[in-house]
């Protein structure tokens, strides 16, 4: 300990002369700049060096690598919809939260705090329309998200484990706006849920049993709204926050976003070699390869060359996503109001009675035949889904969209999510009372 | 050298036998401790709409009616002496079927059932449920929604 060339600092009272000590007013003075300074490591960077401290010294920003890939920060190439899906959760958390301090999950006053939202409640209209469209989003841009996934083959080895993560992560995002769906009361909700549960029903053998489990009673009602008041607000945003952290941790342990194997090549396109044939060295020494070749081999930390650093690259490109994305759901909010219908009626369905648009494919099917439509197709999507990257081994075509070595796996999918997508136009705008043909027009 | 060769063969067998033993018992606790969720979450008794109740006497309902119960959800059927007790509840998706004339129709998704509650059109998949009807010691009739009877049971009064 006494080796160690550490300067004690002087010595408090009871000296009263000498080195003036630093005085109450001067701390004072200086407290704004010492807890700056004692939340923020460093100093916004202007080197190399401090903008990878920034990264990696701040809480919140060492989720990023030091540094990324450029072919990561190209906006046709991901669209952002990975960090889109990411803001809509974000958003739909934190007005769920607070849409949580009104509402009541009880058959008898869960409509009335509906209303109230809407007459009383200082937001609460907008607050309402918000959660209802980020949801909606929500869905969408996950599924959006995934087809970018898809068409880009960024399912591949190594990344197979982190599609799956993915695949559940849709799934659950669409639990979790179908339990939303419930909580208002109204007609809409009632009907849709009573619908979509007794699809679950179909499944072969445990059919009947989920759906018991499900709603806590034979029918939708009081167990029903509590039971999917609890997945709604904690079991399934707890999963997703949970899915979410380790989908983000496992693309860094990927290797960073799927490219090309061509964007690992330095500026010039080939690998460079290097051969000392000149000069001081040339044929006297022996250099060791590390030092000198640059390519796809040599990174250490698998940083690639053609990178930048996150900060303030990455951090920018985010940032825009998030602006673009909470602008837009604060317009569509701010425009169209989230439905109410009529309080719960039992003894009278809506006629038509639909599930909420996302599954509207499913019940299009359902109307063809109950158990394929309900359980059978959907179910063998969903585990070709998971299973393709497990299935399709060639790593071929990684990194582009469309690329010409995917056109069969590009193409079946196209035609399964345009199927999805034309049944669910079918379901919305073509089928009246009685599930009939009509023209919306 | 030999010798202990043996002796730690026998141990790492041991020790794998009680890793595996281990593993075992973490992995079915873990099992049992799912399973028990699930036993939670599946409700003894429900608070929804009573499984067994009372319709009221028979003669509440003369021969030739056929009277749909909403709150209950089915529909009463009798003729001379015999009577049943039909569900309304759609068995496409849930829906409460309406009693007309020639049988049941279904407002959600146009399934039709005769006046058994057999399917002639429609997307539903199977007829209409019968319940079991009895007679309680007080002389009012008693519908069980558990116990699905066949199709054409009638209980005769």
């Amino acid at each position: 300990m006494s080796n160690l060339p550490v300067q004690e600092p002087p010595a408090a009272p009871p000296s009263e002369t000498g080195v003036p000590k630093p005085g109450l007013t001067t701390a004072l003075l200086q407290f704004p700049r010492n807890l700056w300074d004692s939340i923020f490591r460093h100093p916004l960077p202007d080197s190399d060096l401090g903008a990878a401290q920034t990264s990696f010294s701040n809480f919140f920003l060492h989720i990023h690598p030091v540094k990324v890939h450029r072919n990561t920060l190209r906006p046709l190439y991901t669209l952002g919809l990975g960090v889109m899906s990411f803001v809509t959760f974000v958003v739909l958390t934190i007005t769920g939260i607070l849409l949580m301090f009104y509402y009541v999950p009880s058959t008898t006053q869960a409509y009335d705090r509906m209303l109230d939202l809407r007459g009383s409640v200082a937001f609460g209209t907008f607050l309402r329309n918000l959660h209802r469209w980020s949801a909606h989003a929500m869905v969408a841009i996950v599924f959006l998200h995934m087809c970018r996934v898809f068409l880009t083959g960024s399912y591949k080895r190594p990344r197979e484990f982190n599609w799956l993560i993915g695949c559940v992560l849709l799934l659950l995002t669409l639990f979790a706006s179908f339990t939303g769906y419930l909580l208002p009361w109204d007609q809409l909700a009632f009907w849709a849920i009573t619908v979509g549960t007794s699809i679950a029903a179909y499944a072969p053998l445990i059919g009947k049993k989920i759906q018991f489990l499900l709603l806590g009673d034979q029918a939708v009602g009081q167990e029903a709204l509590l039971r999917f008041y609890v997945l709604h607000v904690v079991v399934l945003p707890a999963l997703i926050t949970l899915l979410v952290a380790i989908h983000f941790w496992r693309i860094r342990k990927d290797g960073g976003l799927s490219r090309p194997a061509e964007a690992d090549l330095p500026a010039g396109g080939q690998p460079l070699r290097v051969e000392i044939v000149s000069g001081p060295a040339a044929g006297k020494r022996t250099f060791g390869l590390m030092g000198f070749v640059r390519g796809p081999f040599t990174k250490t930390g698998n940083v690639p060359d053609n990178s930048v650093y996150a900060w303030p690259n990455l951090l920018v490109a985010e940032l825009f996503v998030f602006v673009v994305t909470v602008a837009a759901l604060l317009v569509v909010s701010l425009l169209f109001n989230a439905p109410l219908e009529e309080p719960v009626n039992v003894l009278h369905p809506p006629n038509p009675a639909k599930a909420p648009w996302y599954f509207l494919g499913l019940q299009e099917l359902v109307s063809y035949s109950a158990f394929w439509g309900g359980v059978g197709v959907p179910g063998i999507e969903v585990a070709l889904l998971m299973l393709v990257p497990y299935i399709d081994r060639k790593v071929s075509g990684v990194g582009k969209w469309f690329a010409k070595e995917r056109f069969l796996a590009n193409t079946l999918f196209i035609t399964f999510a345009l199927l999805n997508v034309i049944f669910i136009i079918i379901g919305t705008f073509f089928r009246g009372p009685n599930w009939a043909m009509v023209s919306p027009f | 050298m030999n010798n202990q060769n043996i002796s730690e063969k026998s141990g790492s067998s041991r020790r794998s036998l009680l890793t595996w033993f281990s593993g075992a018992a973490l992995a079915g606790s873990a099992a049992i401790s799912a399973l028990a969720n699930f036993v939670f979450m599946k409700p003894r008794a429900t608070y929804g709409q009573p499984s067994r109740y009372s319709i009221g006497r028979p003669d509440d309902f003369p021969s030739g009616t056929r009277v749909s119960l909403d709150q209950r959800r089915v529909c009463v059927v009798r003729e001379g002496s015999k009577l049943a007790v039909i569900s309304t509840i759609c068995t496409h998706l849930g829906c409460t079927v309406g009693v007309s004339d020639t049988g049941f129709a279904c407002p959600c998704h146009g399934s039709r059932y005769d006046q058994d509650g057999n399917v002639v059109g429609g997307p539903a998949p199977k007829s209409l449920t019968w319940y079991q009807v009895s007679l309680a010691p007080n002389g009012d009739l008693e519908v069980d929604t558990n116990n699905a009877v066949s199709q054409g049971t009638y209980y005769n009064l």
